[in-house]
């Protein structure tokens, strides 16, 4: 737990890595995931550095493996994931491997590429058969033709006189034919006619077959298509246009002996190439399999030794060049496994000199770094959305632990739809290893990642849920009412007591509508209902009055409470980084305002709660009239809730008014005073800078006092920004907007607690009128064929529920429970100005294979 | 168009104008060229490239990397980007966008129609077309002889059809008609175009009519320029002229009537927009006048995106991109011919 109250205490240090080790140093330090590197080479530009040879070889690499991985795919080749991820390959292997990659690249580019020539060759051939056997057709009617119109001339169609005209002149008719994309017919014989003025004949059939395309390997629709025309001009347009729509022309076959051959000639050729491919596919088979064992270990090689040179990229050489320097932020907790591993880098080079590490201190303010694990997480993640916290400042996510679940249930209070999201979480949770959810996408993923939290929110619901006695906007009677009917009878009570109280005779039970219950008559009320609210009242109609009453109470108080722990966890902050005079200007006086005001009105309720019973409550006072009263001092006496009241609230009044200048001026004129009369080093800084101290400290803790004292001074100037100059109007206008935004948001952030109420009370209304809607009608209907008619209404109603009541309600629950954190309780403490640790872990990788992002 | 372009733009345009946006976001910056500049190898811009929105768009460009290639990337990037734009408008946009294709259409259907008369191969120039004008129509260009034919036959469906109203000709297609094609459908494309923004209305109109107003400035300047010593006669150069922006229709009778570069600067002297450019011209770093006039092209489309709700973007957009381009280009020649003196003479992109 004390990881997660703040963030871990971080120290930088610098790393000597004798050149010939940096590179296993790294590895090492990369498996680990122990460190944090600075950029020391920031104002050079990415082109200029040092390893950018290398990291231009990795990049080549990559580009190999990316060609190599899709080319498996492409072949169906399943590809094995490794369980373990490989180690960086060592700098004497990668020369190996590049070797070898690139062998393997060039060889299944030639093959592929052959097996694509083949392939093409091959369709073409196949649409030059399936043209040959098209125009078969149209060259028969031609054919048969031939005889019969030298007899009768002048007898056929204008066309066909045309090109039989032609063909008596012995002109030169030609042909072209060929096939056409079905897309680009239209547009294809527009321009032929317009082009050729007519001058052609076009024939069409489309082909009952989708083919494949040769050049981009889409299977579409064809048309072959046979245009004769006369003359050479037009048939240079002609070809010119076939070329323009990319039309596949093949050479035509004037008689049938020719075509006859042709025929022949191409079954052949195609048989051959089926198997010439056939052959070539197996081989480019056998060479993808043996490529695929091991394409993964190789990818992660390469992704690990591309991010090992991005990080070397970031260290600076020391003067004599044999050594790199690198600067680190590590938590102190991993010091030691820091030096075990550069030792180890070292013994793994064999280097005779060991890289070692020296602890620098700094003023400059550390990531933030906290350790969580896969429950934590989700809880981090919410806070972090807001904003990652400053060094070393109290982390609201362990608190956010319970409040958020918490103040999510008392908005989703109904054990039954809570106890529904606590099922679909322990589902989660119990399967979280399963690889399916590990790797879900979008909303799965969200609400995997959140599993814990969807727990602990559908736990807190069946809790609330319990107190608020809803189960599906039904009330559970789980020890009997507290309430007794029968006695407010006339005849269980002796005739002696009938004056003094209202009760109920069988007249007025049979012309009364609405009936009230009287707490005050003895054996009505025979004390609360052990746990949460009667459940009596569910009959009431008056439910919802008292309800609210209840509800808007309790979000006040919950509110209140939260909001003066958000309070107290500042003065944490402020004794942690040694502003004690924070505590006494800032936090005495916030609480005091607070207090005085709201902590009364928490009183005051619970006070009412208590003082008053059921016989006196027509007495008793409203508290908001009392409440408004505090500050109005009105001219009549009310009667009060207690003795004295009048003093009791004048005295707090005065605190309240007292602490406001306090909340004002006291900081700016204490910072002027101490700045003016003592000119104490350093208090007016920032928080972060008493920093330095600690880790002074703890550099003699560590054992390094070889380092001396005046290193660090000249370091330090040089590591740092000038220390701020003293700005008197700039701290009192923060100060200022502080407090105004401090007084003005109690106010504001108490009201807006009030949510709780409101979606609570929206919750409930809601998940009644389903069951008014749906369920109530589905009951009445009679026995008989009332369960044929349940069955739908049943389904309907869980459907609904899960989506309207779960999902839409549950979400908007939990966004004002993010809210209320965020703003509401967070204001009053968190800064969250810091960044966040990112250390060079390969496990940050990504180990897909199609996700190429690299870590830098 | 009705007032308020405001309340209805963003149902049908609103996604496209953000996309824009965020692709001006990605223009590269003063200190991406300062980085550029100091590239030493193409190897090194490639890298630096990658470090910007280009991302890593010649990974799978194999060794040695030319300047040719990472233009026919770069053209591809921005043609894609364009390609989406255009799948997902609407009316009116997409005209619009079709407007902006229309020039490159113009540009491309010259350029084949030059390379047919130098008898190189189709496939050839082809390469050299820019991607944003291209249209199956284009390849079969070459069959025309007179401007009459090309239209008939051949670009009758393109929407370049309605730009060949003034030039059907019967003349044959020599290297001058070609040029004087060029000239008079882009003229008639401007023209169109501008009547397309103007009526548009709205801020569109507010946005676009200037950029083209300067464009058909430019155009004439650059005619009149060109023109000098060759056998186009004034009566001919002016019919070239676009007949709207600033110059017309004074400026442009008088431009026709200039014979050297100096009587066409007086002209200028005329207009308090045109005087400080060719005042500009040889100044510091020896700029050229289409310097000069590249560098207030991007000005006014830098200005382009103050203005919301209006198409103007687009164009600015894709014109911006086109001079980054054209830098990276020109920074990529330099280091690639070793000729660094002129390396720092890229159009700066506010």
């Amino acid at each position: 737990m004390g990881s997660l109250f703040r963030s871990e205490t971080m120290c930088l240090a610098q790393l000597f890595l004798q050149s010939g080790t940096a590179y296993e140093c790294l590895s090492a330090l990369g498996e680990k995931g122990l460190v944090q590197f600075r950029d020391l080479n920031q104002n050079i530009s990415t082109f200029q550095r040092k390893f950018v040879g290398e990291v231009k070889r990795c990049e080549e690499l990559e580009r190999i493996l990316v060609y190599l991985v899709q080319e498996i795919n492409r072949a169906d080749i399943p590809l094995p994931e490794g369980e373990t991820s490989p180690p960086a390959p060592p700098l004497k292997q990668v020369l190996e491997m590049q070797e070898q990659l690139q062998k393997l690249e060039v060889e299944l580019r030639e093959v592929t590429k052959n097996k694509e020539k083949l392939r093409k060759n091959l369709l073409e051939l196949i649409e030059y058969t399936h043209m040959l056997r098209v125009t078969k057709t149209f060259v028969k009617r031609n054919v048969e033709f031939e005889p019969t119109y030298e007899e009768f001339p002048s007898l056929e169609s204008d066309s066909l006189l045309d090109y039989s005209c032609m063909q008596r002149l012995g002109a030169k008719l030609g042909f072209v034919s060929g096939l056409i994309n079905q897309g680009k017919v239209e547009a294809f014989e527009k321009m032929l006619w317009r082009v050729c003025k007519g001058y052609t004949i076009v024939s069409y059939a489309e082909l009952d077959e989708s083919l494949e395309d040769p050049e981009t390997g889409e299977v579409i629709k064809w048309y072959v298509f046979l245009i004769s025309f006369w003359g050479e001009q037009i048939g240079h347009k002609v070809k010119k246009i076939c070329d323009c729509y990319h039309c596949h022309v093949y050479p035509y076959p004037n008689t049938a002996e020719e075509r006859r051959v042709i025929q022949e000639g191409l079954n052949t050729r195609i048989q051959d190439l089926y198997t010439v491919l056939h052959k070539t596919e197996d081989y480019l088979r056998q060479v993808l399999c043996k490529a695929a064992e091991s394409v993964y270990s190789r990818v992660i090689q390469v992704k690990k030794m591309k991010a090992i040179y991005h990080m070397l990229n970031m260290c600076s050489f020391d003067v004599t060049n044999k050594c790199l320097i690198a600067e680190v932020w590590c938590p102190e907790a991993d010091l030691q496994d820091l030096r075990r591993a550069l030792e180890e880098g070292s013994r793994e080079s064999g280097a005779t000199i060991p890289s070692f590490m020296n602890i620098i201190p700094t003023k400059e303010t550390p990531p933030t770094r906290i350790r969580t694990n896969k429950f934590t997480e989700g809880f981090q993640n919410i806070v972090d959305a807001y904003g990652v916290g400053s060094y070393r400042e109290v982390n609201p996510a362990l608190f956010t632990i319970i409040t958020f679940p918490f103040l999510f249930a008392v908005m989703f209070g109904d054990f039954g739809h809570g106890f529904v999201m606590f099922l679909f979480a322990l589902f989660l949770v119990l399967n979280e290893n399963h690889p399916r959810l590990n790797q879900s996408q979008e909303i799965m993923r969200m609400f995997f990642n959140g599993r814990y939290i969807l727990l602990l929110m559908g736990l807190f619901s069946v809790y609330t849920g319990l107190i608020y006695n809803d189960c599906f906007s039904k009330s559970v009677n789980l020890f009997g009412s507290g309430w007794n009917v029968s006695a407010m009878y006339t005849s269980s009570h002796p005739p002696a007591e009938h004056k003094k109280m209202v009760l109920w005779n069988d007249s007025v039970v049979r012309h009364n509508s609405i009936l009230q219950l009287d707490p005050s008559i003895p054996g009505v009320f025979r004390g609360p209902y052990p746990l949460g609210i009667d459940p009596i009242w569910n009959l009431a109609t008056n439910r919802l009055t008292f309800l609210n009453s209840f509800k808007m109470k309790m979000s006040v108080i919950l509110g209140i409470i939260h909001m003066t722990f958000g309070v107290i966890l500042g003065i944490f902050n402020h004794l942690h980084f040694r502003k004690k005079f924070n505590i006494y200007l800032v936090s005495i006086p916030e609480l005091l305002f607070m207090l005085c005001i709201f902590g009364y009105l928490i009183f005051m309720i619970f006070y009412k709660w208590l003082v008053f019973s059921a016989e006196t409550s027509r007495v008793a006072p409203s508290i908001l009239i009392e409440f408004i009263n505090m500050f109005l001092f009105p001219a009549s006496k009310t009667n009060g809730l207690y003795t004295g009241q009048e003093y009791v609230q004048r005295v707090l009044l005065v605190v309240t008014a007292l602490s406001v200048p306090v909340l004002f001026l006291g900081k700016p004129l204490f910072l002027l005073w101490l700045h003016n009369g003592r000119s104490c080093f350093g208090v007016n800084r920032s928080g972060y800078t008493l920093i330095r101290k600690d880790s002074e400290e703890e550099v003699s803790l560590l054992g390094n006092q070889d380092v001396e004292e005046g290193n660090h001074q000249v370091e330090d100037g040089c590591r740092e920004m000038a220390c701020e100059e003293f700005n008197f109007g700039e701290i009192l206008m923060t100060q200022v907007i502080h407090s105004i935004e401090y007084c003005l948001g109690c106010i504001s952030n108490t009201a807006s607690y009030l949510r709780l109420w409101a979606l609570s009370l929206a919750h409930a209304q809601l998940s009644d009128v389903l069951w008014a809607m749906l369920m109530r009608v589905g009951l009445r209907v009679d026995t008989t064929y009332g369960v044929l008619l349940l069955f739908p209404v049943i389904a309907l109603f869980a459907v609904l529920t899960i989506f309207i009541l779960l999902i839409m309600e549950g979400l908007s629950a939990f966004l004002h429970a993010i809210r209320l954190h965020w703003v509401e309780f967070q204001n009053k403490f968190y800064v969250g100005a810091g960044t966040k640790f990112v250390p060079f872990s390969f496990s940050l990788l990504s180990s897909k294979f199609n996700n190429d992002d690299s870590v830098a | 168009m009705l007032e308020g372009a405001e309340l209805y733009f963003n149902v049908d345009h609103g996604y496209l104008e953000g996309l824009v946006r965020g692709c001006k976001a990605s223009l590269l910056t003063q200190q991406d060229y300062i980085n550029l500049v100091q590239c030493e190898t193409l190897e090194d811009l490639k890298i630096h490239l990658q470090t910007t929105d280009y991302g890593n768009f010649l990974a799978n460009q194999t060794n040695p990397l030319t300047v040719s290639k990472i233009d026919t990337e770069m053209r591809k990037r921005l043609c894609g980007e364009f390609e989406y734009f255009r799948n997902h408008s609407l009316e009116p946009l997409s005209t619009f966008l079709t407007y902006m294709t229309c020039s490159y259409m113009i540009d491309n259907v010259i350029l084949l129609m030059n390379g047919a008369l130098q008898k190189k191969s189709v496939k050839e120039i082809l390469g050299k077309c820019h991607p944003l004008g291209r249209f199956t129509e284009m390849e079969a260009v070459n069959i025309a002889e007179t401007p009459s034919d090309l239209f008939n036959a051949i670009l009758i469906e393109t929407p370049l059809a309605p730009f060949f109203q003034d030039c059907m000709s019967e003349n044959a297609l020599d290297e001058l008609n070609i040029e004087l094609l060029r000239n008079k459908l882009y003229k008639s494309y401007l023209e169109a175009f501008y009547k397309f923004c103007k009526n548009h209305g709205d801020v569109t109109a507010d946005v676009m009519c200037p950029i083209l107003e300067f464009e058909a400035d430019r155009r004439a300047f650059i005619i009149t320029l060109n023109s000098f010593g060759t056998e186009l006669s004034k009566e001919d150069r002016e019919t070239l002229y676009p007949t709207f922006g600033k110059l017309y229709p004074e400026g442009l009778r008088l431009l026709a009537q200039a014979e050297d570069f100096d009587q066409m600067k007086n002209v200028a002297d005329h207009y308090g927009v045109y005087k400080p450019l060719f005042e500009a011209v040889g100044g510091s770093g020896g700029k050229t006048l289409e310097d000069v006039f590249y560098e207030r092209e991007v000005q006014m489309n830098v200005l382009a995106f103050n203005r919301q709700f209006h198409y103007g973007v687009f164009y600015a957009y894709v014109k911006l991109k086109e001079q980054e381009m054209r830098n990276i280009v020109w920074i990529a020649e330099c280091i690639s011919q070793r000729h660094r003196t002129k390396i720092n003479s890229y159009i700066p992109i506010l």
